[in-house]
């Protein structure tokens, strides 16, 4: 008992009772979607009950309107919460995401999409250990400047009572006890050794340098600096470091979805329908695919122009065709979406009719110049239309497999599903 | 306890003060909540409550899960956080959120307090509680036992259940709402005979030899000279429950229920007539939480100086959600019912002073000087924690003495809770209405039509000599004492009726539509009152559903099921009434009739309204809709037939004659 069981049960049964998702795409009701929201109807209209019709019950709202004004398609708005048993029965879509719908198109048409990452997105810092010469003064790695200056000092030291012990053998001055320290190696300056001199008492002490030696050690630098410390340290510029962190780079999967669409006189209610029916799905698919989906729209006749998606598949133009001014439009507005950082589909539909010698002219080198991981070309032909389109046929003869351009016909809605497994069929063939 | 307990055990302490003097605030105002019980609670619990109708345990169904979805992919898009959950009964408990931050707790909390009170004191509610309160969660627990019982059961099965509760809940809306809730719902019935052989203890075999089904049938269709039911009856699920039959479908024949069917249609049908009081009285009771919520919020500054940007947020956004917003026409209304009270009181005593009649109202009363007389004193409207003296100077009735010493005392904190020290009387004259700037031109507004309509009940119309004198006498708590009543007596088809005016329409602009078939769209029809009113009441009236009501349970004198649709010129869906159809004959197991009036559009109406650019104008007629367990037919009627069920004097259609 319990929510959970409740939720488990409605999935299944909306699984169950909802349309096929072939059925669904070419003949069901798209309406009840929306680029995010995949609604798919409930085959049994589940929970009916008495009600009104609900186009002639009409209702009450709010607003500064004259009687006669449209008003927006009213929204059921019930403010939040505490609604105290509020019917189920209006509701008959089961509803997915893209992600989930495209997982059910993959596995319908057996297909296995991987999507790229490119654009990178994120810049992380990663841990704080390349270092560079210049930087912000928090961040100087002072251990490794101090490090620097110590071995500085421990290279620079001598020690200094057995090296003036040199300048008191016999007869030796400072040339003798210079030479003798510079064999030993013993980094001491000439200058010293004068300082040293001038006040030096008890200058013969030693016979020989021999008997010197014999009689003392040096101390070892270590021994000195453990006995009194290092005393200052000399720390130089050239010596600082400064810590950065190294950069991890996370690419995001984006994808651009360019659909064009010939709204010219010739394209009537039938080929519309055939559009929305088969970019509808595959706009679902890549947003369900991709981390991060946008969307171009493309109308044209014999001009092309930008629209947003409400107008794309009910809009309708006189006048004849020019594919190419569509390819043009496109081609500008990708310079936005570099191919370096983006995926790109370049989804174009119409009849197949289209100004004499435009498409081996400039379609067809415009296709081959938009970098993209996919051109389609959705020709819509239906049986009662007279087919003189031919476009699609001038596509098929100049790109083979691997070209990255996939040309379809979709005659009538039943057609619609392999269209679309065609689409996205030619670029996982591609890609394996 | 993890994480989310420890910080779900700190927000509950942190509220609990919140809590006290919320309540403490809603008591002083004159609001009679219900005890609440608070419980803090993260967002996926919130999430399961609201799909719950604000409990924990329901009966075992999809339509939870469906809810549940519902909820929240919603609050995904609109960002929309769920605020608050309260159920209604005794004590009441009422859920908040842990994260939520605390000038949206305090919210939910007064808003909270307000409904209890609506839940306690509107009298609607009192149609089901037993005396000791709804006992809801008791109850709705014991359902879902009982039916999880059902569910495990061997010889019942899941999906007979699961089936048998989809066909009761099609129904369920189909109650008579008005009527308290009938445990044992009367019925004069043939099936007496049936209950008299049961109590005989006669085995089922015996009773099986000797009083065969036909034999049973055939006394029924004796009686059936009798028309039964005599008057129509709405509540169509005790019908069924008492009458109907399920259709065995190797038997190939009605047989009776079996138990458990009889007490899960008794369950469902409770439940219905439990939240039937919530769902009548929705506008009226958002509204008045709404309403309450604000005065205790806003004006009474329970939330700091800082919390009340956050709350002016919350509550733009909760009153602006789009469609149609109950919270919004409710608040509305609730705010116009307490100015329309108000002015009333101050329009019966300036109307007695000599020399003013409803007349020459405008012209000799100076509505500056009025507005100036009617703002509440100085000390009572900012209450000064270090001049207590001048609230003690306040008219006595104001003033609560025994936290005016408290307070002298510092055991008083006067700056966060100066409204402890007034009276109901005091605070409703500290938060007058009419005084608002808001509401200054309300006065000024009244139309001589209600001048006159109030000064015709007035005696001694030359009682005061002065406006000051007559505002003297002024009952500054006229506006919420009218509140206070409506909320007991109304629900939101009454309180719609009684209180939307031309006025209200105008002044929040509220406008009616319709769909117009010539256009494919939908399109304002009126902003006058009567149709934004009648649009309304459709909504309101009996849930929201069309009225069907059982008018024969001996059709055709074959015990078909007859059911009427009583037609208001609105029309049914006529897609959903065939499958809804349907499912009543697995409640009745022989054939069952619905007759109902529907619209039709001529082709030839058609043509002739596009080639005049207006909308078709329908012809309405008789359908029936016949289903026998196999077919479903459709035949069309003679308006002689239907006729009875087509009200003339009820029509909620407001399409203009001239409409485009």
């Amino acid at each position: 008992m319990g929510l959970r069981e409740d939720l488990e049960r409605f999935r299944e049964v909306g699984e169950q009772r909802r349309q096929d998702l072939a059925e669904f795409i070419q003949y069901g009701d798209l309406g009840g979607s929306g680029p995010d929201a995949v609604r798919v109807p409930i085959k049994l209209v589940d929970l009916p009950e008495f009600q009104y019709d609900r186009l002639d019950q009409g209702g009450v709202g709010q607003g500064d309107v004259e009687p006669g004004d449209p008003v927006g398609e009213p929204e059921e708005g019930d403010g939040d919460g505490d609604e105290a048993g509020e019917e189920a029965g209006e509701h008959e879509y089961y509803e997915m995401d893209p992600e989930e719908f495209a997982q059910e198109l993959d596995d319908r048409l057996g297909l296995d999409l991987d999507p790229k990452g490119k654009k990178v997105v994120e810049e992380t810092e990663g841990a704080f250990n390349d270092t560079a010469r210049r930087g912000p003064r928090g961040t100087l790695d002072f251990a490794h400047l101090y490090k620097q200056g110590l071995k500085r000092k421990i290279a620079m030291d001598f020690d200094e009572e057995y090296v003036t012990e040199a300048l008191r053998v016999a007869g030796w001055g400072v040339d003798e006890a210079f030479q003798w320290a510079r064999e030993q190696n013993v980094p001491v300056s000439r200058a010293w050794l004068e300082e040293r001199a001038r006040d030096l008492d008890d200058t013969d002490r030693w016979t020989s340098i021999e008997e010197m030696e014999a009689e003392l050690d040096a101390e070892p630098t270590q021994a000195r600096i453990r006995r009194g410390g290092a005393g200052k340290v000399p720390l130089r510029r050239e010596d600082e470091r400064f810590r950065h962190p190294k950069i991890v780079e996370r690419r995001e999967r984006n994808v651009v979805v360019v659909n064009i669409r010939d709204v010219s006189g010739s394209m009537r209610e039938a080929k519309r329908e055939l559009v929305e029916r088969t970019f509808t799905p595959l706009d679902w698919y890549l947003t369900g695919k991709y981390d991060n989906a946008e969307f171009v729209y493309i109308a044209h006749d014999a001009e092309a122009w930008r629209v947003e998606r409400g107008e794309f598949f009910g809009i309708r133009s006189g006048g004849g065709t020019r594919i190419s001014t569509a390819y043009d439009l496109a081609e500008a507005v990708l310079e936005d979406y570099p191919f370096s950082e983006w995926n790109r589909y370049v989804f174009a539909a119409g009849d197949g009719e289209n100004s004499h010698d435009d498409t081996e002219e400039n379609v067809i080198p415009l296709m081959r110049e938009i970098d993209a991981n996919l051109h389609a070309y959705v020709e819509t032909q239906p049986t009662d239309g007279v087919q003189t389109g031919t476009h699609a046929g001038k596509l098929r003869d100049a790109f083979g497999e691997g070209d990255g351009v996939a040309v379809t016909t979709v005659t009538e809605p039943g057609d619609v599903m392999d269209a679309i497994e065609t689409i996205l069929s030619t670029e996982d063939n591609d890609e394996n | 306890m993890t994480r989310t307990d420890t910080e779900k055990r700190e927000t509950a302490g942190e509220l609990a003060e919140s809590a006290r003097e919320a309540n403490a605030l809603a008591r002083k105002l004159g609001l009679d909540p219900y005890d609440v019980q608070y419980w803090v609670v993260d967002h996926d619990e919130m999430n399961e409550l609201i799909a719950y109708d604000g409990f924990q345990t329901r009966y075992p169904h999809w339509r939870w899960g469906m809810k549940y979805e519902k909820q929240r992919k919603q609050t995904q898009f609109l960002g929309g956080k769920a605020f608050e959950i309260v159920n209604n009964d005794d004590p009441s408990n009422a859920f908040l959120q842990v994260s939520n931050d605390l000038a949206d707790q305090k919210a939910v909390i007064t808003h909270v307090e307000a409904h209890a009170d609506f839940f306690n004191n509107n009298r609607w509610f009192g149609l089901f509680a037993d005396g000791d309160g709804p006992n809801a969660a008791a109850m709705l627990e014991r359902h879902a036992k009982r039916v999880e019982e059902f569910l495990e059961d061997p010889e019942i099965g899941r999906e007979a259940v699961e089936r048998f509760v989809d066909t009761v809940l099609t129904i369920e809306d189909n109650i008579e709402y008005r009527r308290a809730f009938e445990r044992d719902p009367e019925g004069s019935d043939p099936d007496a005979l049936s209950d008299t052989l049961a109590s005989l203890g006669v085995s089922d075999e015996v009773r099986d030899e000797v009083f065969t089904e036909d034999w049973l049938e055939a006394v029924d269709a004796v009686d059936g000279d009798v028309r039964f039911p005599e008057e129509p009856e709405y509540d169509l699920l005790a019908f069924l429950r008492e009458h109907g039959r399920t259709f065995d479908e190797d038997a190939g024949k009605a047989v009776e229920f079996e138990d458990w069917q009889r007490e899960l249609v008794e369950m469902l049908r409770r439940e219905a007539y439990y939240f039937a009081p919530q769902r009548t009285t929705k506008v009226m009771n958002e509204g008045w939480a709404a309403y309450w919520e604000s005065t205790m919020m806003g004006e009474e500054a329970f939330a700091d100086a800082e919390e009340f940007l956050d709350y002016a947020d919350h509550q733009a956004r909760v009153l602006n959600s789009p469609g149609f917003n109950p919270y919004k026409l409710g608040k509305e209304l609730w705010e116009y019912v307490e100015n329309r009270a108000n002015r009333r009181e101050v329009l019966e005593r300036l109307l007695r002073v000599e020399g003013v009649t409803w007349r020459n109202f405008h012209d000799t009363v100076d509505f500056e000087v009025v507005a100036d007389a009617l703002a509440p004193p100085q000390a009572l409207d900012a209450v000064d924690p270090d001049d207590l003296d001048a609230v003690e100077g306040l008219p006595g009735g104001y003033v609560d003495f025994g936290a005016l010493a408290a307070a002298r005392e510092r055991e008083l904190d006067v700056e966060r809770f100066p409204w402890k020290l007034f009276t109901y009387e005091g605070l409703a004259r500290r938060h007058y209405s009419l005084a608002k700037p808001q509401y200054r031109g309300f006065l000024g507004r009244v139309t001589r039509d209600e001048l006159e309509s109030v000064s015709r009940y007035l005696f001694e119309t030359e009682q005061y000599t002065t406006v000051e004198e007559a505002l003297g006498d002024v009952d500054f708590a006229a506006g919420w004492d009218r509140m206070f009543a409506v909320r007991e007596s109304h629900n939101d088809v009454t309180f719609v009726d009684e209180f939307l005016t031309q006025e209200f329409v105008d002044a929040n602009e509220y406008f009616a539509y319709e769909f117009s078939q010539t256009r494919g769209d939908f399109r304002a029809t009126s902003t006058a009152a009567e149709d934004v009113k009648r649009k309304l009441l459709l909504r309101f009236t009996n849930l929201g559903k069309p009225t069907i009501a059982v008018y024969d349970a001996n059709h055709e004198n074959r015990g078909e099921l007859l059911l009427g649709h009583e037609y208001n010129g609105v029309m049914l869906d006529l897609e959903q009434a065939e499958a809804t159809l349907k499912r009543v004959f697995e409640l009745w197991g022989r054939p069952v009739v619905l007759q109902t009036v529907t619209k039709r559009v001529t082709d030839a109406e058609r043509k002739r309204a596009r080639r005049n650019d207006r909308e078709p104008d329908p012809e309405e007629i008789g359908l029936k809709l016949r289903y026998d367990g196999e077919n479903l037919e459709h035949s069309e009627l003679d308006w002689g037939e239907v006729d009875h069920l087509a009200a003339d004097d009820l029509d909620y259609d407001t399409k203009p004659e001239e409409w485009l």
